[in-house]
């Protein structure tokens, strides 16, 4: 897979420039750009998600741990988007990934209904037996503590979060 | 994804073998063989985790599942995590009623 993360990265350089994304979107890039997966919302497409985030991590040179975690990062997300954004109803995602001098980022959008996957973490209740625990939210808890940072944004009625994972400073 | 699960039971003991990468599209085998092991009778669930590449929160699951089936007196280990297995286990606290051994 080739990566040209040109255009996407000089949007997303700062939150003002990637809140203006999806209009530069349209005049700089017209067709999807070659670093976007489309997939169906369904579980049997998260293989393409994990194969898509660590051939992004390791072209950044991800160190094997940091590399794993944003893995376990997208997938959390992805099943998320899966279960609960669009839960029965069929629908697409879209993953794009951009590795710039200092970290490796990767974004998911999708059209389910609004819903920011942070309101639904839930730390794990550690003082109550495991028999007894609701794990339901433990996923994006895994996956905001993950990486080093987990954004959201509704842009034009879509979903959009963000993953980033810094790259380890280079002498 | 390659993902393989194989259950052997002996002298009370039930051991679970976990090779590949555990996650939502695969946890559903891993679920059906906790659900087998309980019926078994064993006063031990053993899981070994060496050739576990991959877990996701899937995976935390059906340990929950483990525990609720495998009832109070039935210890659980996992055995030979990998650092990152091991340590999405103790970030979900779950290493309070399973044991992590040579992880």
């Amino acid at each position: 897979m080739a990566f040209d993360f040109g255009a996407v990265s000089a949007a997303s350089a700062s939150p003002a420039a990637r809140r203006e994304r999806p209009s530069r979107c349209v005049r700089l890039v017209p067709d999807p750009p070659p670093d976007t997966l489309r997939i169906p919302a369904t579980i049997e497409s998260l293989d393409e998600v994990a194969a898509f985030v660590l051939e992004l991590g390791a072209e950044a040179g991800l160190p094997e741990t940091a590399l794993y975690r944003l893995r376990l990062a997208a997938d959390e997300l992805a099943t998320n988007i899966v279960m609960h954004g669009y839960q029965d109803r069929t629908g697409e995602i879209s993953v794009a990934g951009g590795i710039e001098e200092d970290r490796v980022w990767v974004r998911f959008e999708d059209d389910a209904e609004a819903f920011d996957p942070r309101q639904g973490m839930r730390p794990p209740a550690l003082d109550v037996p495991l028999e007894e625990r609701e794990i339901g939210g433990l996923g994006v808890y895994l996956a905001f503590t993950a990486v080093d940072s987990f954004d959201y944004e509704l842009v034009s009625g879509r979903n959009v979060s963000t993953l980033v994972m810094n790259l380890p400073a280079t002498g | 994804m390659s993902f393989d699960v194989r259950l052997r039971v002996n002298d009370r003991v039930a051991t679970i073998e976990l090779k590949g990468e555990l996650d939502a599209s695969t946890a559903a085998l891993f679920h059906q063989t906790v659900d087998k092991a309980s019926k078994a009778g064993s006063i031990e669930l053993v899981i070994k985790a060496e050739e576990l590449t991959y877990m996701a929160s899937a995976g935390l699951r059906s340990l929950v599942f483990a525990r609720q089936k495998m009832g109070d007196e039935v210890r659980i280990a996992i055995v030979g995590a990998s650092e990152p297995v091991a340590r999405t286990i103790r970030m979900a606290g779950f290493d309070h009623s399973i044991d992590l051994i040579d992880a």
